[in-house]
């Protein structure tokens, strides 16, 4: 009896775990499927045509993927040496009286959903740019300051625990030999943490080049490529969240659809690499 | 009282009426302990688990400043200066007095880089100074016949006992006057422990060395003098041999007699 259960709760635990990857190869075939027309129409071309233009049935992802690409740069620009800072600061420098609120305040601003980063961006936050900056506000600077506010908490908090991983004895080791405070981080907390430091940083990339509802506010929707920050610009969510609405064409729709098999694609090869490559040589490294 | 061996010969370090008060405790972990440390000799401190040896032995490069709230009282007299002053310059103390700790600490580098790491700390960049000094230590330690061709590769590639051969090049590279052990074969197999134990006899020549153990053979083996620590006092120090065979204190019999421990 006691065995019937056994294989019966295997077989069921395995049912869950396939279920997932049946979901993953779902959704992978409904955006093949549904991209179909587009890739039919454009062919290769979709990536590197500059025009969308819906009412003349001609789309183009550069625009999109420029943006997309740009945003999620300075974003990485910004945030990365932040992070490094915070992490140092809460792994190593700070007071332990310090390091509690500090640290959770971090992990608080990871749960704030990101609707109400693009609230508080549009309102409050492309004023100040505008009047920085000048341009109407609404622009790829206020998406990659956006964004990098988004993934900083993020990056930050697994950047500190993966340097607190560090043995506190190799520390030791290397301030018995006379280091500083300085070099002890940079000669043996940071190449020690590296792997999943740069892993980290790999999985906030690919957040933030999915990253909708923030920007989606700051953005401004406009299939424009420019070298000007400061003027409004589209990204690939960005496009997919504000048209799906007025898709009135078999095209338009399907063109989309290649628009967001772009996007998990792009996210996919990110995430894996980060997975496959930096996380997993963390954990041989032991 | 202790009963404190007359050491005649020139003394490393002088600890006087000391205590070691951890942050946040009550009491002190280390009570009005004095001794001295012989130079140029071994001295062992042996007593059961949480009787402050390492606490003691950690105090003499002030490690425990790495870590907000522990308090120190009385004296370390080290060259003619207590230690154990605010004054103190813990990096330039930290050159002086190195430390080899329980396990192997092989730095995320280079077998090379791992023992230019101090000299690189001293400013030292010279190329060939550092390939001079850098095989020098690794020659003493007793390990450079096994890493000279492998000098560029990653550390943590040797076995434990060769890390902390390593470790001991890297200590005695910048020329210390003390070493500090804490308990360096715990982690390691009977035939790597062998081969530490040679060389702590063999540097004896060049630096003093402390080392805690919780192995009395070990101690007996490597040491010329013996402290036998037990809650937080001194309760003994004594010429290895002698207080080994003849203990003066009933307290030392008993520890060493396996009565308790």
């Amino acid at each position: 009896m006691s065995k019937i259960i056994d294989t019966l709760f295997a077989n069921l635990t395995k049912i869950t775990a396939f279920l997932v990857l049946l979901i993953v190869a779902w959704i992978f075939t409904v955006l093949i499927d549904h991209s179909m027309d587009a890739i039919k129409a454009f062919g290769f071309d979709f990536v590197l045509e500059d025009k969308w233009a819906p009412n003349l049935e001609k789309f183009g992802a550069l625009p999109a993927i420029y943006g997309s690409v740009v945003s999620t740069f300075l974003a990485m620009i910004l945030s990365v040496p932040i992070a490094i800072g915070v992490a140092i600061f809460l792994s190593e420098i700070a007071h332990a009286k310090l390091k509690t609120p500090v640290g959770v305040s971090i992990e608080l601003l990871a749960a704030i959903p990101s609707v109400v980063y693009g609230m508080w961006g549009l309102f409050y936050f492309v004023p100040i740019i505008r009047d920085i900056f000048g341009g109407v506000g609404i622009s790829m600077l206020s998406a990659g300051i956006i964004l990098s506010i988004m993934i900083l908490p993020f990056m930050a908090a697994v950047t500190r625990d993966s340097m607190n991983t560090t043995p506190d004895i190799l520390k030791e080791s290397a301030y018995a030999l006379g280091g500083t405070k300085w070099d002890v981080i940079k000669d043996i907390i940071i190449p020690y943490a590296k792997a999943g430091i740069i892993g980290s940083f790999i999985l906030a990339l690919g957040r933030a080049i999915g990253e909708t509802m923030a920007v989606t506010f700051v953005m401004g929707n406009v299939h424009r490529i420019s070298t000007d920050l400061t003027e409004p610009a589209t990204s690939i969510p960005v496009t997919l969240a504000n048209e799906f609405n007025e898709a009135d064409s078999e095209l338009y729709f399907s063109a989309l659809f290649e628009l967001s098999l772009l996007l998990l694609v792009i996210s996919f090869t990110i995430i894996s690499v980060a997975k496959f490559y930096f996380l997993r040589r963390k954990r041989i490294g032991r | 009282m202790a009963t404190i061996v007359n050491v005649t010969q020139e003394k490393a370090l002088e600890v006087k009426e000391f205590e070691f008060t951890y942050a946040g405790a009550d009491a002190p972990s280390i009570k009005k302990l004095s001794m001295p440390i012989a130079k140029n000799s071994v001295t062992a401190l042996i007593g059961p688990s949480g009787c402050g040896k390492t606490t003691l032995l950690r105090s003499f490069n002030r490690i425990h400043d790495l870590y907000p709230g522990n308090k120190y009282k009385g004296e370390i007299i080290f060259e003619n200066r207590n230690i154990l002053d605010h004054k103190e310059d813990l990096i330039h103390l930290r050159t002086q007095i190195g430390m080899i700790f329980q396990k192997p600490t092989a730095f995320p580098m280079s077998i090379f880089d791992n023992v230019a790491y101090g000299l690189r700390l001293q400013g030292i960049k010279n190329k060939t100074e550092l390939q001079d000094r850098i095989q020098k230590a690794l020659q003493d330690a007793a390990i450079w016949n096994e890493v000279k061709d492998r000098l560029k590769h990653d550390a943590n590639g040797l076995s434990g006992g060769q890390q902390q051969r390593l470790c001991i090049a890297r200590a005695i590279a910048v020329e210390p006057e003390v070493l500090l052990f804490d308990e360096p074969t715990s982690a390691l197999d009977p035939i790597s422990t062998a081969g530490i134990e040679e060389l702590v006899v063999a540097l004896r020549e060049r630096v003093s060395i402390i080392i805690v153990t919780h192995n009395m053979q070990q101690a007996a083996r490597v040491s010329d003098y013996t402290g036998f620590m037990y809650l937080g006092e001194l309760v003994e120090l004594g010429r290895t041999e002698e207080l080994f065979v003849t203990p003066k204190e009933k307290l030392t019999e008993e520890y060493i007699t396996g009565k308790f421990g």
